[in-house]
């Protein structure tokens, strides 16, 4: 399964928000996620995926940007 | 004079104020066995209260927020709600005031056990611990940008912040004061602290519900409750000119500091408070007629205040009726006050007062007029007090007499 779809499937089961409503190439918090809901989501993230996220990239907010760190960090591991 | 036009509780009796009454009436404990999935873990009595969160809050919006800002902010807009006043009121003009004791115990026990299995700590620990988080999420609930206020004082915490309110009122600093308080601490780390403290009442499997027995002779300690009550307060002249219900005027407060030992209760410090008190309310011991006490049924605790009482009422103790309804609700700290106040405030408009409960053999050195029986009526009553005496000395008195 792609990193995108788990990001919206825990969007889904977490927050209750259907995937199809969220533009993953806008900003998260410019569609009604506040700051302190991402930053429990990105350590939800975090969590689920086993990866850590350098702090210089943690201001990625939107869906896709996260998929693809994401991706880059299972990838790299030493990222 | 300072009005009460409204009440809004999530308590263990249910989130309606008048059925929690009439179950407080009728002595039904709320009070179970808690052992919060430990193993090996030695049963407490606690009493929680029920509560869906999914009712107040969305998904997203739960962010964050503790178990006991979520409690404050159902109860907090109910309360307003049954005053009437929601959108009445210049948000500037309205303070919130809020006793808490502990804050988000839950979360800080979730985030320190969490940090210290996996080093990782969920990044909004802290804004869902913090002790003023009810309060601040009752204010953006309400768009209240008036004074927003939270008192720390254990166990009188939310006495404090219901006379400071009335306070406020009184001095016209706020048109409307939204003042209760909020506790939710019933997770297993502090469960335990609690019972460390040998202070929890001790009993036999199956009996948890009445092993809480404010003033009697094998009285062991209180059960932890949690819960959240709120008072709407208004100037009595603005809640006539608008029509307003009024439950019951907040007559007086007092406030004293034991100045003596951390926990240890003194009976010359409570007197004063409850002089204070009465001083404010310009009223007698003998105009009071129900008195709901802090009672939290440890030995040295009932003792001392029973002192206390006798010291004030002098040879009209006997006028004075007494009870602990932390008998059947538990003790719920920061919010006890609160809630005591509520059940006192009813009390007087309904002019019944709720047992002193699962006291079958009264302490022959508490020597007070407890109220024994279930659905006592008092048709004479037209002032009570409530009594709350915190961990660091401080006592809160506070004074209501009828609208």
């Amino acid at each position: 399964m792609s990193s995108l779809k788990q990001l919206q499937d825990l969007i889904q089961e977490k927050y209750k928000i259907d995937p199809a409503t969220l533009d993953p190439n806008a900003s998260m918090l410019d569609q009604g996620i506040d700051s302190l809901a991402l930053a429990e989501f990105l350590f939800d993230i975090e969590e689920h995926f086993g990866i850590e996220f350098p702090d210089a990239r943690a201001d990625v907010n939107s869906l896709a940007g996260l998929a693809r760190l994401i991706d880059e960090l299972k990838t790299s591991p030493a990222a | 004079m300072v009005a009460i036009t409204g009440i809004g509780v999530v308590s263990p009796h249910g989130d309606d104020h008048e059925a929690m009454f009439a179950a407080l009436m009728r002595g039904e404990s709320a009070i179970r066995e808690f052992t919060g999935g430990l193993p090996n873990a030695r049963p407490a009595a606690v009493a929680s209260a029920a509560f869906q969160a999914s009712d107040w809050f969305t998904p997203l919006q739960l962010a964050g927020v503790d178990r006991v800002s979520q409690i404050a902010v159902a109860a907090a807009p109910k309360a307003m709600a049954d005053a009437g006043a929601t959108g009445l009121y210049e948000p500037a003009r309205i303070g919130i005031y809020v006793g808490c004791g502990m804050g988000g115990g839950g979360s800080l026990e979730a985030g320190y056990s969490s940090g210290l299995r996996s080093g990782r700590v969920p990044p909004l620990t802290i804004p869902a611990f913090m002790p003023n988080a009810p309060a601040s999420h009752i204010a953006m609930r309400l768009k209240a940008t008036g004074p927003v206020l939270t008192y720390s004082v254990a166990c009188a915490s939310s006495a404090v912040a219901l006379g400071e309110a009335a306070k406020a009122i009184r001095g016209g600093e706020v048109d409307m004061a939204v003042a209760g308080g909020s506790e939710a601490l019933l997770v297993p780390g502090v469960v335990k602290a609690w019972q460390a403290m040998q202070t929890l009442s001790v009993f036999e499997p199956g009996q948890a519900a009445s092993s809480c027995r404010p003033f009697a002779a094998e009285r062991s300690g209180f059960a932890l409750g949690e819960g959240a009550a709120f008072l709407i307060l208004e100037s009595t002249e603005r809640a006539r000119a608008r029509g307003a219900h009024r439950y019951a005027e907040l007559a007086g407060w007092g406030l004293s500091c034991d100045a003596t030992h951390l926990t240890k209760p003194d009976a010359a410090g409570q007197q004063a408070a409850i002089r204070n008190a009465l001083a404010v309310a310009g009223l007698q011991a003998r105009d009071i007629g129900y008195c709901n006490a802090h009672g939290t049924a440890t030995r040295i605790g009932d003792i001392v205040e029973s002192e206390a009482l006798n010291a004030a009422w002098g040879a009209d103790i006997d006028r004075l009726r007494v009870s602990s309804t932390k008998s059947m609700h538990g003790h719920l700290l920061g919010a006890a006050g609160a809630l005591e106040a509520v059940i006192a405030v009813l009390a007087l408009q309904k002019r019944q007062l709720p047992p002193n409960a699962f006291c079958a053999t009264p302490d022959p050195a508490c020597r007070l007029n407890l109220v024994w029986e279930a659905g006592a009526a008092a048709p004479d009553l037209n002032a009570a007090i409530s009594n709350s005496f915190a961990f660091g000395g401080t006592n809160a008195v506070l004074v209501f007499q009828c609208a």
